[in-house]
């Protein structure tokens, strides 16, 4: 088998299973979407995205979408974790209280809002760009209904799940609504050791997987290293209940985050593990280490990192 | 643009250069093709302040505290921080970023940064320090524009000045406006600007002590203190 052939097999099987082999729910009604018309980011069968959060200089808001897009093609990327930041709109302002501020924004997602998720989809898929998963940090304040709409309007994006830094509590509180949409909750670790609610190590990905077949890990390297864990010992075991890993570098004991390979991160060994077994893990590249370069010139940097690791 | 920026660590890049045997024209370096100027700002006149900004991001403090110290998402703001206004040369801002704050009720720790240098650990102390005082000089500028209480300035300078004011406030006021007696309050013209390497000057205890001095403070200072001062001053 040829690398070219290779790729083929491996976007076929990616598309596949991450609608029906991941879900014991109506994640598998999403399988027919996910089959990339566009897949410019697939590189020897791993599929790349961005968590846009690394453009620093770009405020995550919505008049910046269209700079997002532009961005993100110019990175090469087929693919993104969207937060719901770029998405939603403001209504924080001066003479407005941050709980009324607070109540429109509950207002507007139970107000149903589809042409607005659907013009936002238009966009990306305008660029040839998936969303993969909608990122919202949902807390205390979200109402069951809210939490809900959250899914529906991720859905109408073609996100294949929500995914967000909530702890445990919230994650048990949520884990009965992606079902309902075809869709999966992705929860994703820190490397905060001295919060029980947390998720920051293997134990508590496992307790916040035990909530329901629809949640998934998103696995962060950098924090996992930080919070000295074993980022391969967990992808082996893990495996098949991981969505997507937020590929980045750090340092153990709680170090600082550092350039791709510089850092106590097995970043090839993932890529690798991820393309040799063919599991289908979204690897989406993040930075959070410090850079005088341009942020488009340092994700490329990252995803040329990346491209010589699996060649 | 002629003046050296700092990329890598430290390393030099003339902006502008003339190599033999080629005229400056046409060896001009294409301005800041790896530099962030829209995240990381322009180049400040000071360079030696310029790669301390620089050290700042380059180990990602920036993302979490901001460039000009406006803080992003849950990460403290180092404007109002105790812990920065105490410091004196790095002694508690170093210690702190060679530890982390490992320890904490929010999402992400602060990282410990112990595999720097001393020179890169001081040089991001010496950026903070440098971006409050900036940020600080802005808000007491806007903000003072109320007429203070002269008691309580005169009370304020004889805790906090009279050590080096032997001679009072009458050293101090002159014929000053208002306004102007509040800028050479908060930046004292020979205090400031960028610091020279002539040896003269740098061996100059009593003008080191007096920079360091009237820096903390411009860290330090409310607006009404500011205000009480000026009230102080200007009534002598």
């Amino acid at each position: 088998m040829t690398r070219r052939d290779f790729g083929r097999v491996a976007v076929i099987g990616w598309s596949a299973m991450l609608g029906l082999a991941r879900s014991g729910t109506a994640a598998a009604a999403q399988a027919g979407a996910v089959v990339r018309r566009n897949n410019r980011s697939l590189v020897g069968g791993v599929q790349f995205g961005l968590q846009p959060f690394c453009y620093h200089d770009l405020a995550m808001t919505p008049e910046n979408r269209s700079t997002l897009v532009r961005r993100l093609v110019q990175n090469g990327m087929g693919l993104v974790e969207l937060h719901a930041t770029w998405v939603e709109p403001r209504f924080a302002g001066p003479g407005i209280s941050a709980e009324a501020a607070r109540e429109k924004l509950r207002a507007w997602r139970l107000g149903n809002p589809v042409d607005h998720y659907r013009l936002v989809k238009k966009e990306f898929d305008e660029a040839g760009l998936d969303i993969f998963t909608y990122y919202i940090n949902v807390n205390d304040s979200f109402t069951d209904a809210e939490i809900d709409a959250v899914f529906a309007g991720a859905k109408l994006l073609g996100a294949r799940g929500c995914i967000g830094s909530q702890g445990l509590d919230v994650t048990r509180r949520m884990a009965r609504f992606p079902g309902r949409h075809g869709m999966f909750l992705g929860v994703h670790n820190h490397d905060n050791l001295s919060d029980p609610d947390a998720i920051n190590n293997e134990a508590s990905f496992v307790r916040a997987l035990g909530f329901s077949p629809d949640v998934r890990a998103t696995l962060d390297t950098r924090h996992f290293t930080a919070a000295n864990g074993d980022c391969i010992q967990f992808l082996e075991k893990h495996h098949d209940r991981v969505s997507s890993v937020h590929l980045g570098d750090r340092r153990k004991n709680n170090g600082r985050s550092t350039p791709f390979g510089e850092g106590d991160a097995p970043l090839i060994e993932v890529l690798r593990l991820i393309r040799d077994n063919r599991w289908p893990i979204v690897v989406l590249l993040e930075f959070e280490h410090g850079t005088l370069r341009p942020a488009v010139e340092e994700v490329q940097l990252m995803f040329d990192y990346c491209k010589r690791a699996l060649s | 643009m002629s003046r050296p920026l700092f990329v890598s660590g430290g390393l030099i890049v003339l902006l502008s250069v003339s190599v033999a045997g080629q005229s400056p024209a046409s060896t001009t370096t294409p301005a800041r093709a790896s530099y962030d100027i829209d995240f990381i700002g322009p180049p400040l006149a000071d360079p030696v302040m310029q790669h301390a900004k620089e050290t700042y991001v380059l180990f990602g403090c920036a993302y979490c505290h901001g460039v000009t110290l406006t803080p992003r998402g849950e990460a403290t703001d180092l404007r109002r921080s105790a812990l920065v206004g105490a410091d004196i040369d790095g002694d508690r801002i170093v210690a702190l970023l060679r530890a982390g704050i490992p320890q904490t009720a929010k999402l992400s720790p602060m990282p410990q940064f112990s595999d720097l240098s001393d020179r890169q650990l001081h040089d991001i102390a010496n950026y903070i320090h440098y971006a409050r005082q900036e940020s600080r000089y802005t808000q007491i500028v806007d903000a003072t524009r109320a007429t203070g209480d002269a008691a309580a300035g005169r009370a304020y300078f004889d805790q906090q000045c009279a050590s080096c004011h032997a001679d009072g406030p009458s050293g101090i006021a002159r014929s000053y406006d208002a306004p102007t007696l509040r800028d050479r309050l908060l930046r004292p013209p020979a205090l400031s600007g960028v610091r020279s390497f002539d040896v003269t000057t740098r061996l100059d205890a009593k003008r080191a002590t007096a920079r360091e001095r009237h820096n903390h403070l411009l860290e330090n200072f409310t607006p009404a203190q500011v205000a009480n001062l000026v009230a102080y001053l200007s009534a002598r």
